[in-house]
């Protein structure tokens, strides 16, 4: 039956993908300012910190931060102007190309297959979703070699098995994989003591750790990074613009960042800007939204609304939400991490 | 003898008297039948007792801070889950304060699917009027946009509202064009009975997902832009097609099995092909292919949750959504069995209601 589901799943998105359709230059922000509202994904269930739902039905999370960001910088208010539309995992490509959504914000990383055949467009990622593992504290382990002989609880079917093939023989260790069907099996099993180890996505790992394992402390989760997968915001290919518009709103949370600017401390800065390249970003020099087609005061919204990388972060994901995810590899470059803002000028 | 005869000596066979002496007859009589017994019972009683140790026992029913902090280290269910999270489940995403929208929306459809389940309602004239105003009313309530309700786009439904209405749609739609492809194959004309033949078996052939997901995002490429409508109208008509070729197939079934005199009797009488059609034919076919239909109904009300595929938020997706936070992550087999309980409402009444229905037409009793 899952194999038949796929199979037609296949063949319905072959049909839908057929003769790539680009989108025209600046075609996508005059629909989204047309229809009033920014469409944007959501997930049709949960995607824990990145995409969830609380009790009253709202949409949170990074993902979705992200996505009323984009719409603030768009409207000056998210409110009112964002329409989360719940995706599934196999319809975020087609829903992109027949317009439904104007973006994808849902945890995918950047492939060549997607970047390439699908006519679809990244833009700079704006997380690194490092893979690592977890196991139990009890056991001791420090790092990867000390897990030599022991065994790992894994999906079936995902490209976690290939990180761990890949990353022992590389590494001169050993590792038995004992595959389940779903995440859910695997991770029960993991903390139910069947295996040594459990592989995954560092917040995913933070999921279980925190709110799944009976006690948190149980769990260590290795430093070692087996390997990263970029996630990045995905358009339609074609239309530059909206693909600026794009790199430019992360940019601008990751400036507002390294340069302290805050959702608290917005107004003051705005008032009296510390340097040249924050007075640009808040709009007090003119030029940062005319060039994109947006109001040259968007960015400031945006900080104003939704604040930096470093508050979405830890609202989100990190040490306010229930996650406590380490900002680790996606802290800024100064901070030992790999995120850098592009050069406003 | 006949078999109703045999089965008649078969009941007559089985021990009388008190229950005791009943139940040692049956159950106690060897040895080897006690020691099964026995053994049996013990692993019954065993099964029940832990389920019921851990749904009721240990189990934590209420949170009263909303967290899941009283489900720390507990080892029966965390029912508190449900008590947090059932207007999500219920509900979806539909706005929080406007609830009780969808509540009414979706009493109405169940109450509409019960009266038309009642006799009285039982002409094509009663049912269709009794239909369309129960869709009127769910419509008015659930989209809003009239009498001070602030309307709510259909991207916004869900729950089990959403499951509720889609089964009712889909299969109101269905049904009707389900006798039409019944009829159009037993055709006397070959060109379309040959085509509907085709048609049926295409349908048939493909997977009810592909169908759905095209529905929902190919079909807005090909078609022109006044013919595209809603996501959702969309995907209720290929729902709607699904089921039809499978119940136009249990429909033709029936009317197969009906002797051939019954139509040239009807012919005989001068009827004409309506009347011998919606007088003689149809109504016995249906008697006969009861079984299979709900069968067919109680299938059709499972598949709705594939509509997840296409990010619909059905009572099985906001489910998923309920436990699918850091705070409830752990609590995915309380949602699950909660959700289960819900199919099982649905799926064992519309059973039931198939049993009293073949009472009522004496269906295996000829």
């Amino acid at each position: 039956m899952k194999h038949l589901v796929r199979l037609g799943l296949a063949a319905a998105a072959a049909v839908a993908l057929t003769g790539p359709s680009f989108a025209e230059f600046g075609a996508t922000l005059n629909t989204v300012k047309e229809r009033g509202a920014l469409s944007c994904t959501g997930h049709n269930g949960s995607f824990p910190g990145m995409a969830e739902v609380d009790d009253k039905g709202n949409w949170k999370g990074f993902d979705i931060d992200l996505c009323r960001a984009l719409a603030t910088a768009i409207f000056g208010t998210a409110e009112g102007h964002l329409n989360i539309q719940s995706t599934s995992w196999e319809q975020r490509w087609p829903s992109l190309q027949s317009g439904e959504l104007d973006v994808v914000i849902k945890a995918s990383g950047w492939t060549m297959s997607r970047d390439t055949d699908t006519a679809l467009q990244f833009s700079r990622p704006y997380m690194l979703a490092g893979i690592h593992y977890a196991t139990h504290a009890d056991n001791g382990a420090k790092t990867v070699k000390d897990l030599d002989g022991g065994t790992v609880c894994i999906q079936a079917g995902t490209t976690m098995e290939r990180y761990v093939v890949e990353h022992s023989a590389a590494n001169g260790y050993s590792m038995e994989s004992v595959k389940y069907d779903t995440t859910e099996a695997a991770k029960a099993a993991f903390i139910s003591g069947r295996c040594d180890a459990y592989i995954d996505w560092d917040l995913q790992l933070a999921v279980m750790r925190n709110t799944e394992a009976q006690d948190p402390e149980s769990v260590v989760i290795l430093p070692d990074v087996l390997s990263a997968e970029p996630v990045a915001i995905i358009m339609r290919q074609g239309d530059d613009q909206w693909v600026d518009i794009n790199n430019w709103l992360l940019s601008v949370l990751i400036m507002a960042e390294e340069n302290g600017v805050t959702s608290k401390n917005v107004d003051e800065m705005r008032n009296n800007p510390p340097n040249p390249a924050v007075a640009t970003m808040l709009g007090v020099t003119p030029g940062v939204g005319t060039r994109l087609g947006l109001s040259d005061d968007w960015a400031y919204n945006v900080i104003k609304e939704n604040g930096n990388y470093a508050e979405i972060w830890d609202r989100d994901v990190g040490k306010d939400s229930v996650y406590k995810v380490e900002r680790s590899t996606n802290a800024l470059i100064r901070d030992g991490g790999v995120l850098y803002p592009l050069v406003m000028d | 003898m006949t078999i109703s005869a045999t089965a008649a000596s078969i009941r007559n066979a089985r021990p009388r008297g008190s229950l005791g002496n009943r139940l040692r007859k049956r159950y106690f009589s060897t040895p080897v039948n006690t020691s099964i017994s026995v053994v049996g019972l013990a692993i019954m009683a065993w099964v029940i007792w832990t389920a019921f140790e851990w749904a009721v026992l240990n189990a934590v029913w209420r949170s009263p801070d909303g967290t899941s902090q009283v489900c720390r280290g507990i080892d029966g269910a965390c029912w508190a889950v449900i008590n947090v999270r059932w207007r999500l489940i219920l509900f979806g995403l539909f706005p929080f304060e406007e609830q009780w929208r969808s509540t009414i929306a979706c009493i109405v459809i169940v109450v509409v699917a019960i009266l038309s389940c009642v006799p009285v309602f039982w002409k094509p004239v009663r049912l269709a009027g009794l239909w369309v105003a129960g869709f009127a009313l769910f419509y008015s309530f659930i989209s809003g946009g009239i009498f001070d309700m602030p309307y709510v786009g259909p991207s916004e439904w869900g729950g089990l509202t959403l499951t509720v209405f889609f089964y009712a749609a889909g299969v109101l739609i269905g049904m009707p064009l389900a006798i039409c492809l019944a009829l159009m194959r037993r055709s006397e004309l070959p060109v379309i009975a040959v085509t509907t033949g085709l048609f049926i078996d295409v349908v048939r052939s493909l997977p009810l997902v592909t169908i759905l997901f095209t529905a929902a995002l190919v079909l807005p490429f090909v078609l022109p832009s006044f013919l595209i409508g809603d996501k959702i109208w969309r995907v209720i008509i290929g729902f709607a097609l699904f089921f039809a070729v499978y119940q136009a197939e249990i429909i033709r079934s029936g009317i197969q099995s009906l002797p051939k005199g019954q139509e040239e009797a009807a012919k005989a009488l001068g009827l004409s092909y309506w009347q011998r059609t919606t007088r003689i034919i149809l109504p016995q076919a249906f008697r006969r292919a009861l079984p299979p239909t709900i069968n067919q109904f109680v299938i059709t009300f499972k598949e709705t949750a594939l509509i997840v595929i296409i990010g619909f938020f059905d009572v099985l997706a906001s489910g998923k959504a309920a436990f699918g936070s850091g705070e409830w992550s752990f609590a995915w087999v309380e949602v699950y069995c909660f959700v289960a309980m819900i199919y099982f409402v649905f799926v064992f009444s519309l059973s039931r209601y198939g049993v009293y229905l073949e009472h009522r037409l004496r269906v295996g009793k000829l």
